[in-house]
């Protein structure tokens, strides 16, 4: 293998990378919407959900779905 | 103005031949502006015969115009800068017998906005018109300051407030802006939503646009609703980001501490220097007036907000679109052959989730076959006339919006349903999956698991790729529908497949699932 070869080769490779580097980098930048919005949504239904009191759940949920 | 010559104005278009530097013009129907273009970059090489042919250059009129163009119209080119008339004359554009007239269904005078829409613009609104929108500015500032967030005028509220000390004539919405004193994307989306929140609790109806963006609604004097965009945005790294057009480096000090500006009369918050952030939303030249105006954000910008914040409303602008041009028509009658399997299959008074229910066909069908029935779309404007035919005959029917784009749409509205009294459920999905894109698609199979477990069945029907498929539709076939299902613990039942041409009133292929969930 020549070193022409060689060389395109590390370029062909280095450009690979570059593309997967950048799709790993959008693919967790998505993670912030869904990790905020996980938060949120725990945060708002939890406690109600955890005292178990059926009026305050469904209030919680209607609160909730009001607001998106 | 030797150096613009329009050279024709008919009902194609405008031909012209343009030196010199590139300019806007406006283009008025009976002395009032409807739309405006640049000379250069908004027009293309030929479409003029003659002798200038080689130098002419056209444009056609832009498609939310074309209905409006039908009869005879008084047009008006005029140079925006200079205010110099470059054209003037009749345009028969039909042989109707009629004036051209852009006015909406209330009878206000509508114009082009920045975003080629037809919306009553500021030039045509009265003080009396346009106080409740500077009132309403004035409430949703204080509560958004009463959330820990200095907001202030942005983008083109912000422009016509420095430049003019009025809102710009050719803008329909006011938009207001605020730097989040957090500087993680997971922060500032948690913020938003909080402040999205505490603005619908004060009454105000709302509508989220991404994870930094909503909508405020409010309704004029005149019964018109004017819209408040609510743009959030931080500093990280010397740079400052603002949904949705912004990515700059910039000084903390350009914003903070708040000066204020002036518009119509009144004073508001606005950023420390307001012609720092006016030059990274417009440019250099933002002190020149273009209504024709495009955001040139750099692609690095748009790819960075759109993986932070955006991908909550899949094509949800198109969909919004088509359900308000058919709102007004009557409901289709009958229901697709999906719903007649469904309720063949299913026990008399099983309750119907008819997720994707677009104008609502099948959901009344299968209410008034007793079924209670919840019809979800995130357009549900779509389905205004099914739920008024519904609640005058006392059917069974809920609508619900619903967004598969959102997690937190589907698992709130997962918890609610699972809250309902127990009894059979049964979920209809019919062009859901070939609607949506993949997150969606994956919802839709959470919210089925969440929803149906304990014997409850979904009834899937998408276009497999033959044929016509509608619009917006992307081929789904049965077989990656079937693991989809199967990866949120539905048993598939029955998968059948017809060709092109079939008796289900579409021309593409279309194949059906049935997934249990136990």
């Amino acid at each position: 293998m020549g070193l022409r070869t060689v060389g395109l080769k590390r370029d062909k490779d280095l450009v690979e990378r570059v593309a997967r580097l950048e799709q790993e980098v959008a693919d967790l930048r998505r993670h912030n919407l869904r990790l905020a919005e996980l938060a949120d949504l725990v945060q708002e239904l939890l406690v109600p959900m955890a005292q178990r009191d059926q009026e305050r759940v469904d209030a919680a949920i209607a609160a909730f779905q009001d607001s998106l | 103005m030797l150096d613009l010559r329009v050279l024709r104005v008919d009902a194609d278009g405008v031909g012209l031949v343009a030196l010199g530097s590139d300019r806007v013009v406006d283009v008025l129907f009976d002395g009032r502006r409807i739309w405006s273009f640049w000379v250069r970059r908004d027009t293309s090489r030929g479409g003029v015969g003659g002798l200038a042919g080689g130098l002419g250059r056209s444009i056609t009129w832009p498609p939310a115009m074309r209905p409006h163009l039908v009869g005879t119209g008084s047009v008006t080119l005029r140079e925006h800068v200079s205010g110099a008339d470059v054209w003037s004359g009749e345009v028969v554009f039909t042989d109707d017998a009629r004036r051209v007239e852009f006015v909406d269904r209330q009878g206000h005078p509508i114009s082009l906005d920045k975003s080629d829409r037809f919306s009553p613009v500021f030039a045509e609104r009265t003080a009396a018109d346009l106080d409740p929108l500077l009132d309403a500015m004035g409430e949703l500032l204080d509560v958004l300051a009463a959330h820990g967030v200095a907001a202030f005028p942005a983008y083109g509220t912000l422009l016509g407030a420095v430049r003019e000390g009025d809102f710009l004539g050719h803008d329909s919405d006011a938009d207001l802006g605020y730097v989040s004193s957090h500087s993680s994307p997971v922060d500032v989306v948690r913020e938003s939503f909080r402040l999205q929140r505490a603005v619908a609790e004060r009454g105000w109806a709302t509508y989220r646009y991404s994870g930094l963006a909503f909508r405020v609604e409010v309704v004029e004097a005149d019964g018109a609703t004017r819209f408040l965009d609510v743009f959030g945005g931080f500093l990280d790294g010397g740079r400052l980001y603002l949904m949705g057009e912004v990515g700059h480096p910039f000084e903390r000090e350009w914003l903070l501490p708040l000066g204020r500006t002036t518009l119509r009369g009144r004073e508001y918050p606005a950023p420390a220097r307001p012609e720092k952030l006016l030059e990274v939303m417009y440019g250099p030249s933002w002190q020149v007036p273009d209504p024709a105006f495009k955001f040139e954000t750099p692609r690095q910008v748009t790819e960075l907000l759109n993986q932070w914040f955006r991908g909550t409303g899949h094509a949800r602008r198109d969909w919004e679109r088509r359900a308000a041009q058919r709102r007004r028509r009557p409901v289709p009658k009958g229901s697709s052959a999906l719903a007649k399997q469904l309720r063949r299959a299913e026990a008399p008074g099983t309750l119907v989730l008819d997720v994707g229910a677009g104008r609502g066909r099948d959901a009344l069908w299968l209410a008034r076959q007793g079924h209670p029935t919840l019809a979800y779309d995130f357009a549900p404007r779509g389905l205004q006339k099914a739920q008024r035919t519904a609640a005058r005959r006392e059917l069974p029917l809920e609508v619900r919006a619903l967004n598969l784009d959102e997690w937190r749409w589907v698992l709130s509205e997962g918890a609610r349903v699972s809250r309902l009294p127990e009894g059979p459920r049964a979920m209809l999905a019919r062009h859901v999956l070939d609607a949506t894109d993949e997150f969606g698609r994956q919802s839709l199979g959470r919210l089925a698991s969440m929803t149906l477990r304990g014997g409850g069945r979904l009834y899937v029907q998408t276009w497999t790729g033959r044929g016509r498929g509608g619009a917006g539709l992307v081929p789904m076939k049965v077989a990656r529908v079937q693991k989809l299902l199967e990866r949120h613990g539905g048993t598939v039942l029955d998968v059948a497949e017809a060709p092109a041409g079939g008796a289900d009133g579409g021309k593409g292929s279309v194949g059906k699932v049935v997934a249990q969930w136990d």
